[in-house]
């Protein structure tokens, strides 16, 4: 029993050498700590993800950004770019054709697709950002893999500036002026962001509380518990087009949510998803665009 | 000879107190199912409002988040789930007799199939609209359902007469068919993805009274022309043959409840989504512990599938409250061994 536990505990710390080795010289460490090898600042940049096409951008390697995925919209400039599928399902034949030298993954990407580049010697670099200083943390980080060192200490510099700019205007705030916000990502079941969600940082961020900080993740909710505590705002998560904008059109609508108190005070109101879920430069705009909602009187 | 009738009688007596007791548990159910949920209310305050509520002509509401919860949120889910409950169980129960099939579901058709399609494709259209207070989703649900129900009768129709064994391999074809459509669209769906998905999965997060209108006369009418033939219905389990001698109309027994069982069975898939399991296995359970015949099959499956939905949904929105987990989860987690159990405990059973 002894010798069993032993070994486990032994393959654990194999393993656990195994995931994070000291990286040789010329190499880089991307955010889930894997060494990268690159010979010299990379040319063609393939994203996977929309916050990374956001930040490569927003570095100035739009011109050396060969391929993005089909749900990169933003800046208008990357919807000119190769589409290599879809998010969660690259299409690694378009990948590979587009021959990359550096990759930006997302996290979601570790298990199967990393693997899979790997195998073809593709450089990845892997982003996994789970709260604004780690955002923060992953453009500098991209910055060091891209040669792009001080556009993205800059850019690191001026986010930082404008969130402590909404920190300060909430300081003050007694637990009691931080409004209970639910936050509907969808609305049939419906379906919320707790805990560890953008969302869900964003809104303590600008001086407000989740109505359901019990939750982690993005759950289903029942409307019941909502009503009985009472949303002081509502914020509803829309795309563009008619269609995804349904969830806040549902929070004006459903008959059951008109005696609570965020209805009564004409709180209801949406905000673009993309830019309180990606987790790039714009991040910054959804916290001042929740900041701007949930007190307005803080903003003159 | 007189013995014989004595036990017909009794065990006739025996399956009218079933459905008494059954009617009880169903009322038991509805109010349980009413006074629990995430929010504690004392079950006096759940009671009052209830009270308050059945003059049903101009209640006098007591305003308040207690009495939205309660009468708008909870009572027409629970009544929601129980007509979809005996909707399925029945339209089960109709399938299986019709194909004396032990395997027959209220799906078999292609009815869940056709209403998944049409359900996305209502999440897909760039607009959205209501047609009588109910969503374009509900709507084109509904609509798949019957079109691909229509088209496999359609398909499967030899002359006038209706071949069970051709309309089971139609409606597993054409099903599979429609079942790829969805899945293309689904890869394709975008930011729609988990909207469709969550419909797909099925339950009755957010349902309202609007839906239980639509759904009730519905259920009514086809529960109610399925049960009118009962009988002829049991003498076709001998043989097609058979009953036509006996002076069946075959063809039109098959047809009427045909069209009452899928009607049902679309109606309840438009606003619940596919919930699988209750369609195939209360009709069962119902047969093992009171047997085939169809005059009390039909009624004790109706009774027991709405009690069964109705608990399962009770268990699927409290269990890990303030979240939710999809019904279906729950019909075949408990289910499918309570079902193992009495199939262990009626081994010699005959279906």
């Amino acid at each position: 029993m002894k010798r069993l536990a032993l070994t486990v505990l032994a393959l654990v710390f194999l393993l656990a050498g195994c995931a994070r080795p000291t990286p040789a010289p010329g190499e880089i460490v991307d955010q889930l700590g894997r060494p990268v090898r690159l010979d010299g600042p990379p040319q063609r940049i393939v994203s996977m993800s929309p916050s990374n096409t956001e930040i490569l951008f927003a570095l100035g390697l739009g011109d050396r950004v060969v391929g993005v995925t089909d749900y990169c919209d933003f800046p208008p400039e990357a919807l000119d770019k190769a589409k290599i599928g879809g998010f969660s399902n690259p299409d690694l034949e378009k990948l590979v054709a587009l021959s990359p030298d550096l990759i930006v993954a997302d996290q979601i990407h570790e298990k199967e697709v990393v693997p899979e580049l790997e195998r073809r010697n593709l450089p990845v670099f892997v982003m996994d950002p789970r709260n604004m200083d780690q955002v923060l943390e992953s453009i500098v980080l991209l910055g060091r893999a891209t040669g792009t060192e001080a556009e993205a200490a800059r850019l690191v510099e001026e986010m930082k500036i404008r969130i402590g700019a909404v920190a300060q205007k909430v300081a003050g705030l007694s637990p009691q002026e931080r409004p209970r916000v639910l936050s509907i990502t969808w609305h049939d079941p419906l379906w919320t962001a707790g805990k560890g969600t953008w969302e869900d940082q964003l809104i303590s961020m600008a001086g407000g509380q989740n109505l359901l900080p019990e939750l982690e993740g993005y759950k289903t909710v029942d409307l019941e518990v909502v009503l009985k505590r009472d949303p002081q705002v509502i914020i509803a998560a829309s795309g563009h087009g008619e269609a995804l904008r349904a969830p806040y059109l549902w929070a004006l609508d459903e008959p059951r949510l008109k005696g609570t108190e965020a209805l009564k005070k004409g709180r209801v109101y949406e905000i673009d998803a993309d830019i309180v879920s990606r987790p790039g430069p714009r991040l910054v705009e959804g916290l001042e665009e929740m900041l701007r909602l949930l007190h307005p009187e803080l903003n003159r | 000879m007189k013995e014989i009738g004595l036990a017909l009688r009794a065990e006739r007596r025996r399956r009218a107190y079933a459905i008494l007791g059954l009617l009880f548990l169903l009322g038991a159910s509805v109010a349980l199912a009413t006074a629990v949920g995430s929010v504690d209310i004392p079950w006096a305050t759940v009671g009052g409002l209830l009270f308050s509520w059945l003059p049903w002509i101009d209640p006098p509401r007591t305003p308040g988040p207690l009495a939205t919860i309660v009468l708008d949120i909870r009572l027409p889910r629970v009544i929601l789930g129980g007509l979809v409950g005996a909707a399925l169980a029945v339209a089960g129960a109709t399938y299986q007799g019709l194909f004396r099939n032990p395997l027959a579901d209220p799906y078999l058709l292609g009815v869940a199939q056709g209403s998944a399609l049409g359900a996305t494709i209502g999440f897909l259209l760039p607009f959205s609209g209501t047609v009588m207070g109910l969503g374009l989703v509900p709507v084109l649900a509904l609509l798949g359902g019957l079109l691909s129900a229509a088209t496999v009768y359609a398909l499967a129709q030899v002359g006038r007469a209706l071949p069970m064994t051709t309309l089971i391999l139609a409606g597993v074809a054409l099903g599979a068919f429609l079942a790829s459509i969805t899945s293309y669209l689904l890869i394709i769906s975008g930011n729609q993805l988990h909207g469709i998905l969550l419909w797909l999965m099925g339950g009755f997060s957010l349902s309202h009274w609007g839906e239980v209108k639509v759904l009730l006369p519905y259920v009514i009418v086809g529960t109610g022309a399925i049960y009118l033939y009962s009988q002829p219905l049991n003498l076709m389990q001998l043989d097609e043959e058979q009953a036509r001698q006996l002076g069946v109309n075959v063809e039109r027994v098959k047809v009427t409840l045909l069209i009452a069982a899928t009607l049902v069975t679309a109606t309840a898939v438009s606003f619940a989504g596919t919930i699988g399991f209750v369609g195939i296995i209360v009709p069962h359970a119902v047969r093992l512990v009171w047997g085939p015949d169809h005059r009390f099959l039909l009624p004790l499956s109706c009774l027991a599938g709405a009690i069964f939905l109705i608990l399962a949904d009770t268990f699927a929105r409290t269990i890990f409250s303030p979240t939710e987990i999809p019904v279906g989860v729950v019909t075949a987690f408990v289910g499918a061994p309570f079902f193992l159990y009495l199939l262990r405990q009626k081994k010699r059973a005959v279906f």
